[in-house]
């Protein structure tokens, strides 16, 4: 095939299936609750006990307590991702805590807090 | 030993159909309300792999082709390339991807290419174009070696080879259910190929087939998609990430990060190259084995279910054989 047309082919269907889920309202981020939260981080961690789980306001983020330690679920898209939180640096942003997990996998994640928020997690998050 | 062997790229020519099989998947799905799931970033991720993976074919593909040529000079063996050859030599390299596939799930410097192809925790034709970038990279064209000496023309055997992908490419779906019972016995379905996105401890390493699922019921790796046990794609630890180049290379940079960690052994080193995915010197990971292995220890009801076949239902107590 001529690389020109292949080149038309391929941006062409990229930037056209891109448009339409988008417009068809694909690009929606999934809103968590408490029981999807936990529900995630059993996914991730098979067999784990959780103790409590605490959401954001937008929905978008979980602390997971555990008797390990805690962890994070956050929304990626219309599924979930969730780490432990071990080695990681909290950084404070404006619109939050942008969380770096030296992983090059998954490199940050940015919780988004209002300002009722932001002291309430700070305290969850430290190191006990 | 030269000749002017020319066969069709498969794999390009099939791009129109591919974006017209994506349509029209998503439009199906839209339709009924079931059959899968498509998300936005998810999707264009895994068509920039795609186009990505065209690319580093016409980039670095000339290094296989190369090495193929070689061998096509050293053996003395020419089959032709009449149709009954092609079919035969479809037959053998869709064995030899049973093998390179098998490889790329149980060595971790082959998985680090072939990751990305399970990074999606999506099921639906654009997963198919998630490809690596990085083939070239894991060595596994010596694979195709066997086929060339054999006297297969390498044109020939890189051609079947593009069909075997294209076969492939429908099988990435949840709107297709189960197949005939003769064609799922023989060939590689939707069904069977979910299983091995699975990332379930009991659908880890199972179903490496491309066209023929014969080779993983021949080679014990077969594992049927279980209705009591719903297929959870993706990765064992998902990735957070829709950054192609991130999804590219990130196995990668685990691989250097893990073995030039100071204070470890050669053996070691080598280990987190090459051992099967989830090695660590520390046993801070687990392999699949591991996973089954504590899968089992939560779920002992699942000893010698599909997937779990090495866990044996625990046998009676002694006075229970007595009695």
């Amino acid at each position: 095939m001529p690389l020109g047309i292949l080149l038309v082919l391929v941006i062409g269907g990229i930037a056209g299936i891109t448009l339409m889920m988008h417009l068809a309202g694909k690009s929606r981020i999934t809103q968590l609750t408490p029981d999807s939260a936990k529900a995630a981080w059993l996914r991730h961690v098979p067999g784990d006990e959780v103790v409590d789980v605490t959401i954001t306001n937008d929905g978008h983020t979980a602390l997971i307590r555990t008797p390990a330690g805690n962890g994070l679920v956050w929304s990626f898209g219309a599924d979930t991702v969730a780490r432990h939180l071990l080695d990681f640096d909290r950084l404070d942003r404006a619109e939050g805590f942008e969380i770096r997990f030296h992983d090059f996998a998954t490199p940050k994640v940015l919780i988004r807090l209002d300002d009722f928020e932001r002291q309430h997690w700070q305290n969850l998050m430290e190191p006990v | 030993m030269t000749d002017q062997v020319t066969f069709p790229d498969a794999v390009q020519w099939a791009v129109p159909f591919f974006i017209a099989a994506i349509l029209a998947e998503f439009l199906w799905i839209a339709a009924k309300g079931r059959g899968g799931r498509y998300e936005t970033r998810d999707a264009v991720t895994s068509l920039i792999m795609g186009a990505g993976n065209i690319t580093s074919g016409l980039l670095l593909g000339f290094i296989a082709y190369a090495f193929f040529m070689w061998l096509w000079q050293v053996t003395p063996l020419n089959l032709g390339t009449s149709i009954p050859v092609i079919i035969l030599c479809f037959v053998l390299d869709d064995l030899r991807y049973y093998w390179v596939h098998r490889f790329g799930h149980r060595i971790r410097w082959v998985w680090a290419s072939h990751v990305n192809h399970h990074s999606s925790q999506h099921y639906n034709l654009t997963t198919a174009l998630r490809q690596t970038w990085t083939y070239t990279f894991t060595f596994m064209m010596v694979v195709r070696a066997p086929l060339i000496l054999l006297g297969f023309h390498p044109a020939m055997v890189l051609f079947v080879g593009g069909l075997n992908l294209i076969y492939q490419f429908w099988i990435h779906t949840e709107a297709i259910g189960k197949m005939p019972r003769w064609f799922e016995a023989v060939m590689n379905t939707p069904s069977h190929h979910r299983a091995h996105h699975g990332r379930n401890a009991r659908y880890l390493d199972c179903n490496y087939a491309g066209v023929f699922i014969i080779w993983d019921k021949m080679f014990g790796t077969f594992v049927p998609e279980q209705e009591d046990d719903r297929v959870d794609f993706g990765l064992v630890h998902n990735i957070g990430t829709f950054n192609p180049l991130r999804v590219a290379f990130h196995e990668w940079v685990g691989i250097w990060r893990d073995a030039t960690q100071p204070g470890l052994s050669l053996r070691q080193r080598m280990a987190y190259c090459f051992a099967p995915p989830g090695y660590s010197h520390d046993g801070s990971r687990d392999n699949s084995d591991q996973i089954k292995a504590k899968h089992i220890a939560l779920h002992p009801e699942d000893r010698g279910t599909p997937g779990f076949e090495r866990f044996q239902p625990e046998a009676p107590n002694s006075e229970a054989k007595q009695a």
